[in-house]
């Protein structure tokens, strides 16, 4: 039925995706025409609660703004904090806090894994790699002691220690991790069907992903080199650096495939880190209220650049936490490219740029 | 290895770029760049460093500064609101800094220029009650439709939920 | 539980007592997430949860559990109250996650109503931030219990304590 325009709603409950959102799809017969967004269902007022909240109390609220990547938004924190305190947490803390970051991103990228193939139907793939998955949880309730929310950041440093035994248990683990990591990626290059989903599909240009402000493996994967790992080091990533994984292609495959290829190189430096852990304390002192003044924090979270503005008028509160989430800067380029394909393309488009809905929404 | 010297470099080509604009400037650390500009100059500074490919808009802050701070009457509150637009390159972070006060809170959208502020754009007016002219979608983005207009979360002068509660009766 | 609520819940576990595979609808009132994750991690190999008899599928109509998390944000409300209208009876309803509690941590922010129990009765929950599978499971396996058995699960305090070994020996 040409000329005619339906609008579909898409969630906020919807069976595919296990977070709640809107988006309206405009389409003309099965082609999509344009695409809005609505976010909201899982808004809490994070940044109005920090206000309300001691420095130590955030650290805490700012790991729930998501379950995935929690380190890394408490880590955001915990850095801010510190460059306004004047201080520096210890060789030791940062390169624990490194692993732990590089340990998340493992999860993240094989729970997306499983969450993208759901989408597109390969069921077995979701449960492989979420079975997978379960070893990067166990290690990381092996240092941490929650599998979820693991709370290693403290205002100056790390809470936990990594042992010797816990590292032997690590490095067995990655191993694990790495042949299962080239299993999926054999997979995604070789898998007919697969590829029939993925390739050539949700087309984007560098320079389209560059003027739609796109970060992380989103932008990576259409040839943008940000990651802000190597742009600007934080945590140890100065004395253990990670090397930038790019793909040219701009498809929806090249976004697998730069995930994946993410993961060795996370493995590869948790192992570098474990063989060469910097010794020292672990937390340096804090004072409880935070001198004023104003500071930019920036990490790459999994799904790409996290940015925090935070202002301390000089109390035991902050005067403005300002919380950019990789998602939000990531949503652009779906709106951009969702005209001119299939409605059944979309949910794997929005799976592409792997979305948060409660980093999104804060 | 001369570091120091390339990455003030990358601050002061963004400066170059945008020098006719610039009020005022401040190096909060070594690696920001704080740079004042009037509302008027937003467009042309934002266009001037889009076409000299420096950077990439990566937030936009708003931060609200009463002239007197709660719990005071929260009725013909004077005051500024500042928005900060963030822009990274490498490891480096210009900042445009523009005001505007309460009884005048608008500001033109930079989408034209730069299409994925648009999101940044609808928070910012929500929870600051900034009106954005032109922005191509002035609907809301996190506050719920029941939301009552007029309150703006982010603001000193809200407290919190009570106030929505009431303001919903 | 107080009486009233007891006797209610009982009733509707009375006329279940026979029902061996329940239909669960997951909803997420605004969580951050990783009480959902977990959830979701309970129906992967590892912990499997459908071999207890309970599947997780996608429409309120054809449900009978419905597993909630997160604090109940403003936009959320009347989409859980829809669902939980749209649900036949007799339906239970299982929160995960203190935030469901509580509120949690975002008690008090502004767009948080504190807890699923303000919008809709609740017949279970599981604590914790996030609670584990395991833990997940077993209040999922509690609640199956009850409705073959016919009675009301039983609290955590009666249940046996297990001994914590200390560095001077158990306790």
């Amino acid at each position: 039925m040409s000329g005619e325009r339906f609008v579909i709603p898409i969630g906020p409950q919807h069976p595919a995706l296990k977070e709640p959102s809107h988006f309206e799809i405009f389409v003309d017969g099965e082609q999509v025409t344009g695409a809005t967004l609505r976010l909201g269902y899982v808004h809490r007022g994070i940044e109005k609660g920090a206000e309300q909240r001691t420095w130590t109390q955030n650290l805490y609220l700012m790991e729930r703004i998501c379950g995935i990547c929690s380190h890394v938004h408490a880590l955001a924190f915990a850095q801010g904090v510190e460059a306004l305190a004047g201080v520096q947490a210890p060789p030791r803390a940062r390169a624990i806090r490194q692993v732990i970051a590089e340990l998340e991103r493992l999860h993240s990228h094989l729970l997306w894994l499983g969450v993208a193939a759901h989408e597109a139907g390969f069921d077995a793939l979701f449960m492989y790699s979420w079975r997978d998955r379960e070893v990067v949880m166990d290690l990381l309730e092996l240092v941490s002691g929650n599998r979820v929310n693991y709370s290693a950041n403290l205002l100056g440093g790390v809470k936990f220690d990594i042992t010797a035994e816990q590292k032997v248990r690590i490095l067995d683990g990655l191993n694990f991790i790495e042949e299962r990591v080239h299993y999926y990626l054999g997979v995604v290059n070789t898998d007919e069907t697969f590829l029939g989903r993925t390739r050539g599909v949700g087309l984007l240009s560098r320079e389209e992903a560059e003027r739609l402000g796109a970060v992380g493996p989103t932008a990576r994967a259409s040839g943008v080199t940000r990651d802000v790992r190597v742009d600007a080091p934080y945590a140890a990533y100065s004395e253990f650096p990670v090397k930038m994984v790019v793909s040219q292609q701009g498809d929806l495959q090249a976004r697998f495939v730069v995930r994946l290829d993410e993961c060795f190189e996370s493995i590869r430096v948790i192992r570098e880190i474990l063989n060469n852990m910097p010794e020292s304390e672990l937390v340096v002192r804090m004072p409880r209220r935070i001198p004023a003044g104003e500071v930019v924090s920036r990490v790459e979270a999994p799904r790409g650049e996290l940015f925090y503005f935070i202002v301390s008028g000089g109390g035991d509160k902050p005067e403005r936490v300002k919380v950019r989430t990789p998602s939000l800067a990531n949503w652009g380029t779906v709106l951009a490219t969702a005209p001119g394909h299939k409605l059944a393309d979309i949910p794997m488009l929005v799976a592409g740029i792997d979305p948060c809905f409660s980093c999104n929404d804060r | 290895m001369n570091q120091e010297g390339t990455q003030d470099a990358l601050l002061k080509q963004a400066l170059d770029v945008i020098r006719p604009w610039v009020k005022e400037e401040h190096n909060p650390q070594p690696n920001r760049l704080d740079v004042v500009i009037g509302r008027e100059d937003l467009l042309a500074v934002v266009e001037a460093l889009k076409n000299a490919r420096w950077g990439y808009l990566s937030a936009i802050t708003g931060l609200d500064r009463p002239s007197t701070p709660p719990p005071e009457s929260v009725e013909n509150q004077e005051g500024t609101i500042e928005v900060l637009y963030h822009f990274c390159e490498k490891d480096k972070v210009l900042t445009l800094r523009v005001s505007v006060p309460y009884n005048d809170a608008s500001l033109p959208s930079i989408c034209n220029i730069l299409p994925s502020a648009t999101l940044f754009e609808r928070e910012l007016s929500e929870m600051f009650g900034i009106s954005i002219i032109g922005t191509p979608d002035p609907s809301r983005l996190l506050l719920p439709d029941s939301w009552p207009s007029g309150v703006y979360p982010l603001r000193k002068s809200f407290s919190g939920f009570s106030e929505v509660t009431e303001a919903q009766k | 539980m107080s009486e009233k609520k007891e006797s209610r819940f009982l009733d509707k576990i009375r006329t279940w007592a026979r029902v061996n595979s329940p239909w669960a609808l997951h909803y997420n009132s605004g969580s951050c997430n990783g009480c959902d994750i977990e959830i979701l991690a309970t129906l992967t190999p590892r912990y499997d949860v459908e071999r207890f008899g309970i599947k997780l599928q996608g429409s309120p109509r054809h449900a009978d559990v419905l597993i909630c998390t997160g604090p109940v944000t403003l936009q959320s409300r009347d989409r859980l109250l829809r669902i939980y209208e749209q649900m036949p009876e007799p339906k239970f309803v299982v929160v995960v996650g203190s935030c469901g509690i509580s509120g949690g941590v975002f008690q008090g922010c502004y767009n948080v109503l504190g807890g699923i129990e303000k919008v809709i009765p609740v017949d279970m929950y599981i604590p914790g931030c996030p609670p584990k599978p395991e833990a997940i499971i077993f209040g999922i396996v509690q609640l199956l219990e009850a409705l073959k058995t016919g009675r009301k699960p039983d609290s955590m305090a009666s249940l046996p304590q297990p001994a914590f070994e200390t560095a001077g020996g158990t306790q």
